[in-house]
């Protein structure tokens, strides 16, 4: 082991467990860390972990191409004859791409909350859940085997649950976060059951051991399409594709930083991250792979659509989201991995970016979230708004912002694969055209125009910065990391961020040319620019002229409805049955006769000390008799 | 069968005549005089008893002093009660009268099954006994070696019950109403 | 021996002991309460009397002797409370002395 390794594993560990430490303090601490303090030591222990990061990049981009994985152990967990797991941390390139995403975007979006959420009653706590989130998602993206990464998918799914329920007297919240854990449940449960079926089959959990069986297991066409299958659900739930999408817009009752942070940068794109890791599982089960694909382009087109008409600002930016996430399932789908990881990179940054720059509209006007009730913030809030347009062009895919170059890969590659790549293309572009009408439609609608009442009265108070350092700051980076992020993969004339994947995740398609790239790339751009035109006379100078929107849309295509029915409206009868049947006359009458018969025993008991010295007597009588006859029998 | 066992069992059968019924008449008569009464006419029972176990001083003691002296001490508290006043037979709860006829009951069965058990096999023979046997002399002359202790401490008992006795009879100068209820 | 055979006479004392414990179960006036108490006691007199018999050995009989005595004596306490009890104006009635409820 060279010391470079050493470094690596030091790094992979610090990186893990610093946000962990800053739990304990904050919780251990309690009300003796000022609430400041608090915030502080969150941010700090994120950046310790990026710093480890950074560092554990640079070790291993020092090794030579094909020995960039490396495993470090701490201790078993399971170990029986046949099967055992470790505790094992996994950094290779794969990991280190998400652990740098992880905890670079998430420092700056826990610095971010030291601004939102001052003056909070009970910030400390947002503060250890979110570090305990960063802890949860770095155990994640570290794992080295299938059951780490479990544990690590139902520790983030715990601290989403916890983050959307943070203003737990609101019911709406308490209600989102149950759904949002309820849906990830049915994820978890299907990530089970497929893991079950490997470790029947190959006694192993761990990612090298499972992979390199990958061949042997594909020869069972039932058991690979059932292992990939359950593995898929857990991700469509994670990362909210239809149909498990439903939680993500009511996930939107948490803090906006929580929003960034989870429902955009990183737990949601969890779910591409297990498509890539498992890749070579999902190779030997094309249909699997194939509908991975098929449902991130059909939600990539509805949710487009369902932003159109949405009202609330952080609504449209969670709708975006899922709808960016189905470009990603699209290319893992179709095996152009490099691209699914290069376009979740660049989403983190605008989207984080977007989710930000909405908090600081949303803190500026006091707690509004309606879209309808902004307007005219360009000249009050002129900085916020270029950031946000930095990020609504990066989303759209402006060149030369990042989002163009990871999109466009993507779109590309579709095409150059098969008939089905080509109506996966079809989509993609459909979901161009969405996405710069809703984008802009959001801008025009918050920015331009005429200052609405709203604004009138929340900025005048304002004067000087449009908020508070701790605000801006973040956003700035985020804004510079959104024009920049896209610079590390140009098609035809440097690749890095590709070829650095390349050790783990090959490529599975065909690889596309670099002219018809940049054709594409100038389809896409045209279709783009078609959709903030037609946003722009909508919304910028004719607002009051927008179509009505059509039912269906407005009811987010009825999947609410639909699993109310099918699912809630029956549990709910069947639990009430069940109390007026089952659990009151049995279970608490039970309970109460036990009760009233200790009661009435002791009643009846009582009855023999009556104070009668006769009674007495006739007890000590009795009781002589029954021990003479004892004697008698046993004699 | 001799004419000594025949005049001995005829003897014993009206003892035991007497003895059964004026217990049955002891706890049976309302009136607590007569109850006093059968309960004497016990104790002459037993002491007939006892002359034909060969226990001659205990047959006096018991004539002499039980039937004789407590019984008399009984009769002039019963007369300075009172027998006229109508106290209720037997009360208390249902299950009183019924668990104390048949726990008595079920004593007694037992006793007597464990004493027909005995019976067959080891109380066949009594020992012989001397003529002295139950002499006051002989009773005496225990009282006075083996059981010496037994003796004082009789007596002592016997004092602290006349002490006792004296003072739950004495009046107090000033004596209050009401009383303990 | 003659007459009947000891079993006999135990028979007799058992039966005597267990009408006396009928009347103290039984019985609500308290003298008639000691008077069933004595008869208790003379069984369990007449029992002793006729085991010393049977084992030729006295002690049975200074025991029966002894029980006397202490008959004797208990019976002057429990006649001296019916009397302070007379005195007070009390009635007679063993059930209306319970205090030992609770």
């Amino acid at each position: 082991m060279s010391a470079g390794s050493h470094v690596i594993a030091a790094c992979a560990w610090v990186c893990l467990l610093t946000p962990l430490a800053a739990v304990c303090a904050i919780a251990l601490g309690g009300n003796r860390l000022s609430r400041r303090a608090a915030g502080y030591l969150a941010t700090g222990s994120t950046a310790v972990s990026f710093v480890a990061a950074v560092t554990a990049l640079v070790a291993t981009l020092d090794r030579s191409a094909g020995d960039r994985s490396r495993v470090t152990t701490a201790f078993g967990l399971i170990e029986t004859h046949a099967f055992k797991i470790n505790l094992n941390l996994l950094v290779d390139p794969l990991a280190l791409v998400m652990m740098l995403v992880v905890s670079g975007v998430g420092t700056l979006i826990i610095a971010y909350s030291i601004g939102y959420m001052k003056g909070e009653s009970e910030e400390r706590r947002y503060f250890a859940y979110i570090a305990f989130f960063a802890f949860s998602m770095l155990l994640l993206v570290e794992a080295a085997n299938f059951f780490v990464l479990l544990v690590g998918w139902g520790l983030v799914g715990l601290s989403s649950y916890l983050l959307i329920g943070f203003w737990h007297e609101r019911p709406s919240a308490v209600a989102a976060a149950k759904k949002a854990f309820i849906i990830n449940a049915v994820g978890d449960a299907a990530m089970a059951l497929a893991l079950f079926l490997l470790i029947q089959h190959t006694s192993t959990l761990d990612f090298a051991g499972v992979f390199g069986q990958a061949v042997l297991l594909g020869e069972n066409a039932w058991l690979i399409n059932l292992v990939t299958a359950g593995l898929l659900v857990g991700a469509i739930a994670k990362s909210a594709q239809i149909p498990l999408h439903t939680w993500l817009p009511d996930a939107m009752e948490g803090p906006t930083p929580v929003s960034a942070l989870i429902h955009a940068a990183t737990m949601v794109t969890a779910g591409v991250y297990l498509i890539v890791r498992a890749h070579p599982l999902f190779e030997q089960a094309p249909h699997v792979q194939q509908t991975a694909a098929g449902l991130g382009a059909a939600t990539l087109l509805a949710t487009g659509a369902i932003a159109l008409v949405q009202t609330d600002i952080k609504r449209v930016i969670a709708y975006s989201t899922m709808s960016q996430i189905g470009y990603m399932f699209l290319a893992a789908g179709i095996g152009a991995y490099g691209a699914a990881m290069f376009h979740l990179v660049t989403h983190a940054f605008f989207k984080a970016l977007l989710f930000l720059g909405a908090g600081v509209v949303i803190h500026a006007l006091g707690g509004e979230q309606d879209m309808r009730k902004m307007g005219g913030l360009r000249k009050r809030m002129p900085r916020t708004f270029v950031a946000m347009l930095i990020g609504a062009g990066a989303l759209v895919g402006l060149p030369p912002l990042s989002g163009f170059f990871s999109k466009d890969a993507i779109l590309s590659t579709a095409i150059s694969n098969g008939t089905y790549g080509k109506v996966l293309f079809a989509a993609g572009i459909a979901g161009v055209l969405l996405t710069a009408l809703y984008t802009f439609r959001l801008l025009f609608l918050v920015f331009s125009g005429e200052e609405s009442e709203l604004v009138r009265k929340s900025l005048a108070k304002h004067k000087g910065t449009e908020g508070p350092r701790w605000m801006t700051a973040p956003v700035a980076v985020l804004a510079l990391l959104a024009v920049g992020g896209g610079w590390l993969e140009i098609a035809g004339l440097w690749h890095p961020f590709s070829s650095f994947l390349e050790g783990v995740a090959p490529p599975f398609a065909a690889e596309p040319s670099v002219a018809r790239e940049w054709l594409l790339s100038a389809v896409s751009l045209g279709v783009a620019l078609g959709g903030i035109w037609i946003a722009w006379t909508i919304y910028s100078a004719r607002r009051q002229q927008a179509p009505r929107a059509p039912g269906a849309l407005t009811e987010k295509l009825y999947f609410d409805r639909a699993y109310d029915l099918l699912f809630y409206l029956p549990a709910v009868s069947l639990a009430r049955r069940l109390g007026a049947w089952f659990e009151r006359p049995v279970i608490e009458r039970s309970g109460e006769e036990i009760g009233t018969g200790a009661l009435a025993g002791g009643r009846f008991s009582a009855a023999i000390q009556n104070g009668l010295a006769r009674t007495y007597v006739l007890l000590v009588a009795a009781g002589v008799s029954v021990i003479v006859l004892l004697f008698l029998v046993l004699r | 069968m001799s004419a000594g066992n025949i005049l001995v069992w005829i003897v014993w059968l009206a003892a035991a005549a007497g003895c059964i019924g004026s217990a049955l008449a002891v706890v049976a008569l309302r009136n607590a005089l007569f109850s006093a009464l059968a309960l004497i006419g016990n104790l002459i029972s037993l002491a007939v008893f006892y002359l034909l176990l060969s226990a001659e001083f205990v047959a006096a003691a018991q004539v002499l002093i039980y039937a004789g002296a407590v019984m008399v001490m009984f009769l002039f508290v019963i007369a300075y009660v009172g027998w006229d006043k109508d106290i209720a037979w037997t009360g208390g709860p249902r299950w009183q009268t019924l668990g104390g006829v048949v726990a008595a009951a079920a004593l007694l069965s037992e006793l007597v099954v464990v004493i027909v058990l005995g019976a067959t096999n080891d109380l066949e023979h009594a020992d012989h006994v001397s003529a002295n046997f139950g002499s006051p002399a002989s009773i005496g002359r225990l009282f006075m070696s083996n059981h010496l202790l037994a003796f004082e401490v009789i007596s002592i008992v016997l004092v602290v019950a006349a002490i006792g006795g004296v003072i739950l009879g004495a009046q107090r100068r000033r004596e209050r109403s009401g009383g303990i209820r | 021996m003659l007459g009947p055979a000891i079993a006999w006479y135990l028979v007799v004392g058992s039966a005597i002991f267990a009408i006396g414990a009928a009347g103290v179960m039984l019985r609500r006036n308290p003298l008639i309460m000691l008077l069933s108490l004595e008869l208790m006691l003379n069984g369990a007199n007449l029992v002793l009397i006729a085991f010393a018999r049977w084992h030729g050995s006295l002690d049975g009989q200074v025991f029966a002797l002894a029980v006397m005595a202490v008959a004797a004596a208990e019976v002057v306490v429990g006649l001296g409370l019916v009397v302070a009890m007379a005195r007070r104006k009390i009635e007679i009635d063993i059930d209306l002395l319970s205090r030992l409820r609770k």
